[in-house]
């Protein structure tokens, strides 16, 4: 399995290495480098993937060294049994601490948790019991052997052990299902909120994870240098491990662990080379990234795909049966009295923005199915209501009622998980991932599932096979292995329209869906939304009004936050309020 | 009176934050990228400055005027060479969290030059002013050191303001940070502007540092905590407003200058991270974060 | 065809952004006071014939002279003081600066001097184009409506005192109201003497003002005659 991979690849070069050389010290460094690596592949999984810098790793990996140390001086235990114990306290503390801390996010995240270190160390030097600014000893090796052989190479056969066990989690959790939650919400957050990704936790685990990792490096660090330095909080340290993660690849595990390592042999590789070893790292991480800014891992991933050419032919598309399976399956099955039922209600729905009006008092009402057209001059306050509807953006005064329920305080997640499903105005694919994957984020069922039990499983395959029948039924199985930014607008658009239909939503919210496409494109995507609207309750933001009033049952218009008009097309074609404001039929 | 002394110190402390959160603000709102440079620019000037005057027995002025040209130079090349790479090839760098690491990158280079030419101890630039203290009402001393920093400090944050407000080169400055594409449009050369801004803000930073030295004293690595703290007082500016930047690493500066004479010298520093980290948190929008968002 | 120099001669011209060669082939002329559209479906190059001659990409082949001068290659100042500028496809304002300012800035291209700038004519001309837009000249660009921020690019445009005005897709998102008044200020553009060049989407409108067309299809542009 392919999560095995860099597990397997790390037990084995790690055995082979201290074996060979556990006792000398090049074999030192080695084990030296890979507790650095256990915490920097907890910081390729937490700021790789999230995108947030986070200035908190080395708290926790002085958290867990600290930890050990003291456990190991005042009640006597072993190191190996106090690592456990320090990983599940770190837990603690990250979940408290990542609680408060993730509600920010960007730079104020990055600003407060650049703090940390520096109260960190305040707090440290003026400890005694921690042995102040110089540092704690500790004689309990990780490995309780007798000569000093066994213990060396005890030592480092543990570390390879552990670390190769954090790279196996680390790995799976990135292949699986939630793993494709974490790559949307690191590259576009609303619209992974959009797509159900129950963001907040997410990155509250993120948080956690990348600390309990950080702690458990740490521990390991203390058991095999037997010292636990006070500058191990620094901001310094903490510089240096963002020097490790980017030079060897932000965004891949190994690669954090190959950057480790090949710090630590830099420092220590000649006299001239460790004197002016500050010079020598700000050249290579400057050259680093402007060669690659995923670092070694993406220069070794670019020169691999350059000499082995693969043919320009997907992952694995699971295979789709040969008839043409339903659009979709409604979720709710039509009840005899369906033209009476009301799926959304919006009431006296109002928003400003900083003293003007956006909407005033809309009201209106759709059934669960058909086709509806939301009109209105620019900046009449359609995508508002759209955005409102949708959860992202919150009502001033109103009430958003979905089957009965109201919903006006649910954040977008969570509508996502009712069934509302919407594309934007601007495309809002996750480039760098093939189709299929961008319209299988919409058909991921892992949005309550822990992070942590995606070590044992994920559902990922169901999903995709889920948007491989969604993209058969549009006809775009053709595209489905292609990098989504190597599409023409038009592709793009049906890509982003698949990607909303694919859950088979109740309520399909369309944000302009033909702008920027031709008469024959619109023409095609005409057809489409008719099809969509014998399934599903449409509700279409458009300026071609051609287009609308062939297609819709009815439509809305809003002029300056007001709805002016709620009727039929024919209606609409004829009206003296919407001819003044929008002619153009 | 302890506090009117306190306060003193902690103005003067803080006008050299404040200095450096200028130049960090400055320099984002024009080019978008974080320079955690600035303070090892400030440190070479000082040592710079220093090592000319003490050790080669130059006279001041003229080892003043080598040093700023040479980091002027140095930025100038810096741009030149690895940003018009990073920025302007074909390979654009998405976002504040690579071009943080090339400025940090970079901190690092600068500081092991300044290692190997003059060495590990603690330096300081001759003072511009010389003298005691001055004397304020009622017992206050001053250093005039301080105060040279703080004028300084006021007048580049006045001219820049008005260079922002009232000409028309001040205003294509900040078009270029606000909208890359849409300044070419109108023929402004944004990679000049940004040469410009890295250069002006590198030879700024070691003026402040060498009028700053003789205050603290400065080793090679004395440029990461400069930088840090710059930054620290740029954030709670909001990054993208020099003028709230210089307010906040003045505010910083006295109250950290408060928490250690009155609440305890040893966990002063400590309770202000601690309050400075909870005021992010509780008031991120309030502090300018919204506008200036990572990633 | 008159014997005057054209004001825009365009031979063979062919741009690509790395690898993806976006236009193959454009030759057309305009004489001066011309105006002329430019069709074609999406994604087929008409945007990046306007970004070649306005310099702000490099040509990959092919001859543009402005008035009888040979404009270097990716020379945007150049373009702009021989008095061609660009409107581009969704403006690309200042958002953070007042809509004032998005529009002298236009004038960057001829003066430094803020206060000549204010004073001066163009500027005078563009502010009165949509007198709709005056109550907000105070205001961030970026908390304008879509329309309004339409009708600042087109000021900030002909702040710059253009001979020939290029125009992307003026009414991208803009409805029908909203995209009359801009063909009017551009039909009032194209009456005082400036050669126009509008790239259209819905050739029906561009039409009403355009006497000539230039159809793009997949990176080649030809004339399609007159309508």
């Amino acid at each position: 399995m392919k999560s095995f991979r860099p597990f397997t690849v790390i037990l084995v070069v790690g055995v082979v290495v201290v074996v060979a050389f556990g006792q000398q010290y090049a074999g030192s460094v080695f084990v030296l480098a890979l507790c650095y690596g256990i915490v920097t592949a907890g910081m390729a999984v937490q700021i790789g993937f999230s995108q947030q810098i986070v200035f908190s790793q080395c708290v926790f990996m002085a958290f867990g060294a600290y930890g050990v140390a003291m456990l190991n001086t005042h009640l006597g235990m072993a190191s190996l049994v106090a690592t456990p114990v320090v990983m599940v306290a770190a837990g603690l503390v990250a979940l408290l601490l990542g609680a408060v801390v993730t509600r920010a996010s960007g730079l104020a995240l990055a600003v407060a948790t650049l703090m940390l270190p520096l109260i960190a160390t305040g707090y440290i030097s003026s400890a005694g019991y921690l042995g102040g600014s110089v540092g704690a000893p500790l004689t309990g090796n990780l490995w309780p052997g007798s000569s000093t052989q066994s213990i060396a190479i005890g030592n480092g056969l543990v570390t390879v052990v552990i670390l190769g066990l954090v790279v196996l989690a680390a790995s799976r959790i990135l292949s699986s299902d939630v793993g494709l939650e974490l790559y949307v919400l690191g590259v576009d957050e609303p619209t992974a909120a959009a797509m159900g990704v129950r963001t907040p936790r997410r990155r509250l685990e993120l948080f956690v994870l990348g600390s309990v990792f950080a702690a458990l490096g740490g521990a390991v660090y203390a058991g095999t240098q037997l010292f636990v330095p006070a500058t191990l909080a620094s901001p310094t340290a903490e510089l240096a491990l963002l020097m490790m993660l980017f030079v060897g690849g932000r965004r891949s595990v190994l690669g954090a662990v190959a950057g480790a390592v090949a710090i630590q042999y830099l420092s220590g590789a000649s006299n001239w080379v460790s004197v002016n070893i500050l010079i020598v790292e700000g050249v290579l991480l400057t050259a680093i990234l402007l060669i690659d800014p995923d670092g070694l891992a993406g220069i070794t991933r670019s020169l691999a795909t350059r000499l082995r050419p693969r043919s320009a032919v997907a992952p694995p598309t699971p295979s789709v049966s040969s008839a043409p399976p339903a659009l979709f399956t409604p979720s709710a099955l039509p009840s005899p009295h369906e033209e009476d039922r009301v799926l959304l209600e919006c009431d006296e729905v109002s928003k400003e923005y900083g003293g003007l009006t956006v909407l005033d008092d809309v009201t209106l009402t759709l059934p669960p199915r058909g086709l509806f057209g939301l009109c209105g001059p620019n900046g009449a306050g359609k995508s508002t209501l759209l955005g409102i509807i949708g959860g992202s953006v919150p009502a001033a005064r109103g009430r958003i009622l979905l089957d009965g329920e109201d919903v006006t305080r649910l954040p977008p997640q969570q509508r996502f998980g009712l069934g509302v499903s919407r594309t934007f105005q601007a495309v809002h694919l996750i480039g760098g991932r093939t189709v299929l994957d961008n319209v299988a984020v919409a058909c991921l069922t892992s949005h309550r599932s822990g992070l942590v039990t995606r070590l044992f499983r994920s559902e990922l395959a169901a999903a995709r096979q889920r948007a491989a029948q969604t993209l058969d039924r549009l006809g775009m199985t053709a595209l489905s292995g292609r990098d989504v930014s190597s599409l023409t607008l038009e592709s793009q658009r049906m890509v982003e329209l698949a990607r909303a239909v694919a859950p088979g939503p109740r309520l399909l919210l369309l944000d302009e869906p033909a702008s920027g496409l031709s008469d024959a494109e619109r023409r095609r995507l005409g057809e489409l939304l008719t099809e969509l609207a014998g399934l599903t309750c449409v509700l279409l933001v458009e300026h071609d009004l051609d287009l609308v009033a062939q297609i819709s049952q009815r439509i809305f218009v809003l002029a300056g936050g007001r709805l002016v008009f709620d009727g039929g097309p024919a209606d609409f074609r004829t009206s003296p309020v919407v001819n003044s404001l929008l002619v153009g039929l | 009176m302890k506090f009117g002394q306190l306060v003193i110190a902690g103005l003067v402390t803080g006008s050299i934050y404040a200095v450096f959160a200028v130049c960090v603000s400055v320099w984002y709102r024009v080019s978008n990228i974080l320079n955690l440079a600035v303070g090892d620019f400030a440190m070479l000037g000082a040592l710079g400055v220093d090592d000319l005057v003490r050790v080669r027995n130059w006279p001041l002025p003229a080892a003043i005027a080598v040093t700023l040209v040479t980091v002027a130079a140095f930025g100038y090349l810096y741009d030149r060479v690895v940003l018009h790479l990073a920025q302007d090839g074909r390979r654009v760098h998405e976002g504040i969290v690579i071009t943080f690491f090339f400025t940090f990158a970079l901190s690092f280079f600068i500081d092991g030059v300044a290692k190997v030419l003059f060495g590990t101890d603690v330096h300081a630039a001759p003072a511009l002013w010389s003298g005691r203290s001055l004397s304020l009402l009622s017992g206050l001393h001053v250093e005039r050191a301080g105060l040279l920093v703080l004028a300084c400090a006021v007048i580049c944050g006045s001219m820049f303001w008005l260079y922002i407000r009232y000409t028309l080169g001040g205003k294509a400055m900040e078009a270029s940070g606000e909208n890359a594409l849409g300044a070419r449009i109108v023929g402004i050369d944004t990679r000049r502007y940004r040469r410009i801004i890295f250069t002006g803000t590198a030879v700024l930073a070691a003026v402040f540092g060498i009028i700053e030295s003789p205050i603290t004293g400065y080793t090679y690595l004395s440029g990461a905590t400069i930088s840090l703290t710059g930054f620290i007082a740029a954030a709670y500016g909001g990054f993208r407003q020099p003028g709230r930047a210089l307010v906040a690493g003045l505010v910083i500066g006295v109250t950290e200058a408060l928490l250690g004479g009155y609440v305890s010298a040893e966990y002063g520093d400590t309770v202000l991270y601690a309050i400075l980290a909870a005021l992010v948190l509780a008031w991120p929008r309030g502090l300018g974060f919204e506008a200036a968002v990572g990633g | 065809m008159s014997t005057e120099t054209p004001a825009l001669a365009v031979t063979g011209l062919s741009v690509a952004y790395g690898a993806m060669v976006a236009v193959h082939d454009a030759t057309f002329a305009l004489a001066p006071g011309e105006a002329c559209a430019i069709t074609g479906p999406n994604g087929n190059g008409k945007s990046s014939i306007l970004m070649g001659l306005a310099g702000l990409v490099r040509r990959r082949a092919g001859d543009v002279r402005i008035f009888g001068a040979r404009a270097p290659s990716g020379d945007v100042r150049w373009a702009a003081r021989h008095g061609l500028t660009l409107v581009p496809e969704r403006r690309q304002l200042y958002p953070g600066l007042s809509a004032s300012d998005n529009i002298v800035l236009g004038c960057y291209s001829w003066t430094s001097s803020l206060a000549k700038a204010r004073r001066s004519a163009p500027f005078g001309m563009a502010l009165e184009l949509f007198p709709e837009i005056r109550p907000h000249l105070g205001q961030p660009a970026g908390t304008l409506s879509g329309g309004q921020q339409q009708m600042v690019a087109i000021m900030r445009g002909l702040a710059s005192d253009p001979k020939i005005l290029a125009v992307d897709e003026p009414c991208l998102g803009l409805a029908e109201a909203v995209s009359r008044r801009v063909y009017a200020a551009l039909a009032r553009i194209h009456e005082a003497g400036t050669t126009l060049i509008v790239v259209e989407e819905a050739p029906k409108r561009a039409l009403v003002i355009c006497a000539r067309r230039v159809e793009v299809r997949n990176g080649v542009a030809t004339w399609a005659g007159e309508p």
